[in-house]
């Protein structure tokens, strides 16, 4: 599967319509272990996202002691 | 000593100098009498214990909490002899002193800007579900700000979080927090959330987050604001001006984001139920096979006997019809034309003959 440049957010949005494909209209033998496969890389893809974020923190160099 | 000979403004004056040199500032506690403000901007009270009294003067502006007769507070102040001989003392901040003073000030303060609408629900705002820019308001020395860094880190990531480091406690902390306010608010790219946390603390402690002007800043924060401090059974003014008001620091990191390890848990679930679902969808599709193939096998067999009885109706039919069935049964077939002195021919189930017609009465029935 192809890197997704999507957000997190979007990602689990992808996986969420993934899901509800197979109980939509649109279901297919034919394409459901295509989609089955993509919702797990996907799923792999947002854990690996969500590990590897990093916080960053930065201290305000302004004082605010007087005005 | 030589005799000091001075005008009236001179002696005021020097003694002023005196005052400052000797008492620059004098910290006293007592209790409030004769409290007024004048034309909104002055502001007069007497401090008096069971002995004594002395007269104060302060700028209303600088009234960071309410106060009335009877209250037990501590000024911070410089004595001072008026130009019209009158000593008194110049307060430059007043704070409630006592567990009594502290409950009646929060009251008071807590009434009059629940008045104003500072409080009300309708002016809320909801924080964003998953904000990517932070702003913390906090002392870093705090074990409350160590809490929720940790807790935040855990969580989530991916975020920007700037930290202006001020006092959380103490005289000038109010001033602090209000101006870190003012700071995050005028950015030009601003936060998406202003957080404001402290750890536990007295009563005392955590008295700089009743301050009128803190909580007015808050409340008119561009920037929605989160407000964590103390624990559970603390509320400060700050908190209820807030939009959203958390329990501790701990749990101001988990109100403002989503747990990575429960979406991870969730995602791997979702992905999980998909292969469930592709199952039962297989599942389903041999079932309906099945049920596809019974029911054209149960409509060949209606039809089969449909058309079985049919057949035999029509073989019943036909062995009614049948000439020979009534020959057998004894009766005969006449032929030819039937009137008297004519030969016809009789056919019965053995054999066939002629006959001459001898006689010929019709029965009525044609």
């Amino acid at each position: 599967m192809a890197k997704n440049n999507a957000t997190i957010q979007e990602k689990i949005a992808q996986l969420d319509e993934l899901v509800a494909w197979f109980d939509g209209d649109e279901f297919s033998l034919e394409a459901a272990t295509e989609v089955f496969k993509k919702a797990e890389a996907l799923a792999r893809e947002i854990e690996a996202d969500l590990t590897e974020l990093k916080n960053e923190v930065q201290i305000v160099k302004a004082s605010f002691d007087k005005e | 000593m030589e005799k000091l000979q001075l005008s009236v403004s001179d002696f005021i004056a020097l003694t002023n100098q005196t005052l400052e040199y000797a008492y620059p500032t004098v910290v006293i506690e007592g209790e409030v009498a004769s409290f007024k403000i004048n034309q909104g901007k002055y502001v007069f009270f007497d401090l008096k214990d069971s002995e004594a009294s002395v007269g104060c003067f302060m700028m209303a502006f600088q009234l960071r909490m309410p106060v009335e007769d009877g209250m037990k507070v501590t000024i911070t102040a410089s004595p001072k002899l008026t130009r019209v001989g009158k000593f008194s003392l110049t307060v430059r901040s007043i704070r409630p002193s006592g567990e009594g003073a502290l409950k009646k000030s929060f009251e008071l303060l807590r009434a009059k800007l629940a008045a104003e609408g500072l409080f009300a629900s309708e002016r809320k705002r909801l924080l964003p579900s998953a904000p990517q820019r932070i702003a913390v308001v906090s002392s870093t020395q705090a074990a409350g700000y160590a809490d929720f860094i940790k807790i935040l880190n855990d969580r989530w990531g991916g975020m920007h979080i700037d930290v202006a480091q001020v006092q959380v406690q103490g005289q000038s902390a109010p001033d602090q927090m209000i101006r870190a306010l003012q700071y995050f608010n005028s950015q030009k790219s601003l936060p998406e959330v202003i957080v404001v946390i402290r750890g536990g603390g007295s009563a005392d402690d955590l008295a700089a987050f009743n301050d009128e002007q803190l909580v007015r800043q808050i409340a008119s924060s561009r920037v929605p604001t989160l407000v964590g401090v103390g624990h559970e059974t603390d509320t400060t003014l700050a908190d209820l001006a807030a939009d959203v008001r958390a329990a501790t620091p701990s749990n101001a990191a988990q109100i403002l984001v989503p747990d990575k390890h429960e979406i991870i848990r969730a995602a791997r679930l979702r992905a999980s139920s998909a292969g469930t679902q592709l199952l039962n969808r297989i599942s389903d599709q041999i079932r309906s096979t099945g049920q596809q193939l019974e029911d054209m096998y149960e409509r060949f067999e209606y039809r089969f006997e449909q058309a079985e009885t049919a057949t035999q109706q029509l073989r019943r039919i036909l062995t009614q019809v049948d000439p020979g069935v009534a020959l057998r049964r004894g009766y005969a077939i006449l032929r030819g034309t039937q009137a008297v002195g004519e030969i016809v021919e009789i056919e019965t189930n053995t054999a066939i003959m002629k006959a001459k017609v001898m006689e010929y009465t019709a029965n009525g029935k044609e």
